[in-house]
């Protein structure tokens, strides 16, 4: 039975458990599972069990926060103050921030225990958490399998009650895509709903920072938690969501207009194609309306896509020289020797690539054929969502075509990879917000993920579907034995 | 489309990268084949893409700027804290004498 936030509440509140004794139930399963999961890249224990000790003292002055006292894990690309931030890059090694990311001031203002730093892809580049340069994550209901990524090791330690909870970032998928290979729930909020200040730039007009959690309840408590307008970050939106959203959940689905796209199921593994279609019976059986819908600027939304995030990530990546901070090379002959060399040697491959792609379709003669009109389309491709949106409360697809790959698969070229990203890209093109919750297993055992799209800043409707379908599926996937037994 | 070895090593100029011999070659099999795929957005959409031609024309409004007011920053040694040997500086290798 893995840890929810709401029950580990009630047993701090009651005093069955006490927050430090909580916090060392997950460092004992931290220090047991993670020289073979690799879900953490930087532990912080001793800073863990001060926060404890703080949390219990605002357990016992009454009124304390939800979250107060709940073991939780950083991506680690999310700056905290003091403590190592690498984006699991060399170039990175050892660079310790000076302030805290918006969403980690917040949430220690509400008494959460930080148990360390998650294991990623290279600056949140890949689907397999294998580019890291710490060694790739495994995935822990079969270690023989990837995590997904980019938010792999936010998805494991959840997965494996390493943590009740992580934050993960999402650009293309990299919240939901890990989510579904192992087996978690993954919220990728609207654009703008959760600041970004302190959150380490890949593409920043679509990078958006996200629970990954055992619940749909959970994903409610944390995005309560962390959304809101931030003057740091001028892309940030104060919108007044009401009440609580996790008080609001416990709805049916009678009467909601379920949108499916044939656009999203095609080239999908048939196993998670029939997954879906069950999923979308359970929501017809209890009164949803299905509404067949056609999205068809989505076949270009992936190379769209890559075009956008690479050419912003060629911007975002250039502040890397060596001379700030991070990785700087010990040998070379000049200023401008000094940063190539250090570039080249401090980035992997795939970090690599993108950062040419990005520098080639910014360059003259290519901008207009490629950049620009990767922006029209994804014009096109908002149109067509929000005239989707008015006929529709939410649209429900796979989140993706493929269940975990194989560890060191070497059959795939990179287009393969970036492929694999089809029915998540669409979301942070639109900037729009999605859930991937469990649905079922494949023939293997691996999990297959189903994506819950909504509207701009209607997290309540999509969190309500995804809600009903948790509480009505009945268990869907087989469960983790493992991990800090609490 | 083939990008040709000149290329690449033009655009790893631009990018503040280079590349050996062999990696060189390996990149540029494989980039040929990321930029193929980047050209799928030549593709046509169903409808036209007549629609889509006011993108840029979304200004942001100055009154949607915050004001231009000097706040309180971090202290200059916090934000060099990573610099190695940081002595009020940024410090290199002498590389011309």
């Amino acid at each position: 039975m893995r840890a929810r936030i709401s029950e580990l509440a009630k047993r701090l509140r009651s005093r069955e458990i006490s927050a430090v004794e909580l916090t060392k139930a997950y460092i004992d399963a931290i220090e047991k599972l993670n020289p073979t999961l690799n879900a953490y890249v930087h532990l912080t224990f001793d800073t863990a069990l001060k926060a404890a000790e703080q949390a219990d003292q605002m357990l016992k002055e009454g009124d304390a926060p939800l979250l107060c006292g709940i073991p939780m894990a950083l991506k680690d690309n999310i700056c905290t103050d003091g403590l190592a931030t690498t984006c699991c890059s060399k170039i990175l090694k050892g660079f310790k921030p000076y302030y805290d990311a918006t969403v980690w001031e917040k949430l220690k203002a509400h008494g959460a225990v930080l148990l360390g730093k998650t294991n990623m892809d290279e600056f949140a580049m890949g689907s397999t958490s294998e580019t890291s340069c710490y060694g790739a994550p495994l995935n822990p209901r079969n270690t023989n399998y990837v995590t997904g990524g980019s938010s792999g090791g936010s998805a494991a330690a959840v997965c494996a009650n390493l943590a009740v909870y992580s934050l993960g970032s999402d650009t293309g998928g990299s919240i939901r895509q890990p989510a579904s290979f192992c087996g978690v729930v993954g919220l990728k909020p609207t654009y703008g709903a959760v600041s970004r200040y302190g959150l380490i730039a890949y593409g920043s007009s679509l990078d958006q920072i996200g629970p990954l959690t055992n619940s749909v309840m959970d994903a409610a408590i944390v995005f309560d938690a962390i959304k809101g307008g931030d003057k740091r970050d001028q892309t940030s939106v104060d919108y007044d969501y009401g009440s609580s959203l996790a008080e609001c959940l416990g709805r049916d689905v009678k009467g909601m207009r379920i949108g499916v796209a044939e656009e999203f199921f095609s080239g999908i593994n048939a196993e998670i194609k029939s997954k879906i279609e069950e999923a979308i019976k359970l929501f017809e059986r209890n009164g949803a309306v299905i509404e067949n819908i056609r999205l068809p600027a989505l076949k270009l939304a992936l190379p769209v896509y890559y075009i956008i995030a690479c050419a912003e990530a060629s911007s975002n990546l250039g502040r890397y020289d060596g001379i700030r901070y991070g990785y700087r090379i010990s040998s070379y002959t000049s200023i401008e020797d000094m940063i190539v060399k250090t570039r080249s040697e401090g980035f992997g491959d795939e970090v690599k690539r993108r950062i040419m792609l990005g520098t080639y379709v910014l360059s003259s003669g290519y901008y207009d054929a490629y950049y620009k009109k990767a922006c029209l389309i994804r014009e096109e491709i908002n149109r067509e969502f929000d005239a989707v949106f008015e006929k529709c409360d939410v649209l429900v697809a796979p989140t993706a075509p493929n269940t975990a790959f194989p560890l060191n698969y070497k059959g795939a070229s990179p287009v393969e990879i970036y492929l694999s990203d089809i029915c998540t890209v669409p979301v942070n093109i639109a900037g729009v917000p999605a859930i991937s919750v469990p649905c079922g297993e494949d023939a293997r055992g691996l999990p297959i993920g189903m994506q819950i799209i909504g509207k701009r800043f209607d997290e309540a409707t999509v969190l309500q579907v995804a809600h009903f379908y948790e509480q009505s599926a009945g268990k869907v996937i087989g469960d983790y034995e493992g991990g800090a037994g609490i | 489309m083939t990008i040709s070895k000149t290329e690449i090593e033009k655009l790893a100029k631009l990018a503040k990268l280079r590349f050996s011999d062999e990696e060189l070659e390996r990149f540029t099999a494989e980039f040929d084949e990321i930029i193929a795929f980047a050209d799928t957005i030549n593709q046509s959409i169903e409808g036209g893409t007549e629609q889509i031609r006011n993108v840029g024309a979304r200004m942001v409004s100055f009154d949607d700027l915050r004001p231009d007011e000097v706040v309180p920053s971090l202290p200059n040694e916090k934000i060099l804290s990573n610099v190695e040997g940081y002595n009020g500086f940024f410090s290199v290798e002498r590389s011309k004498k």
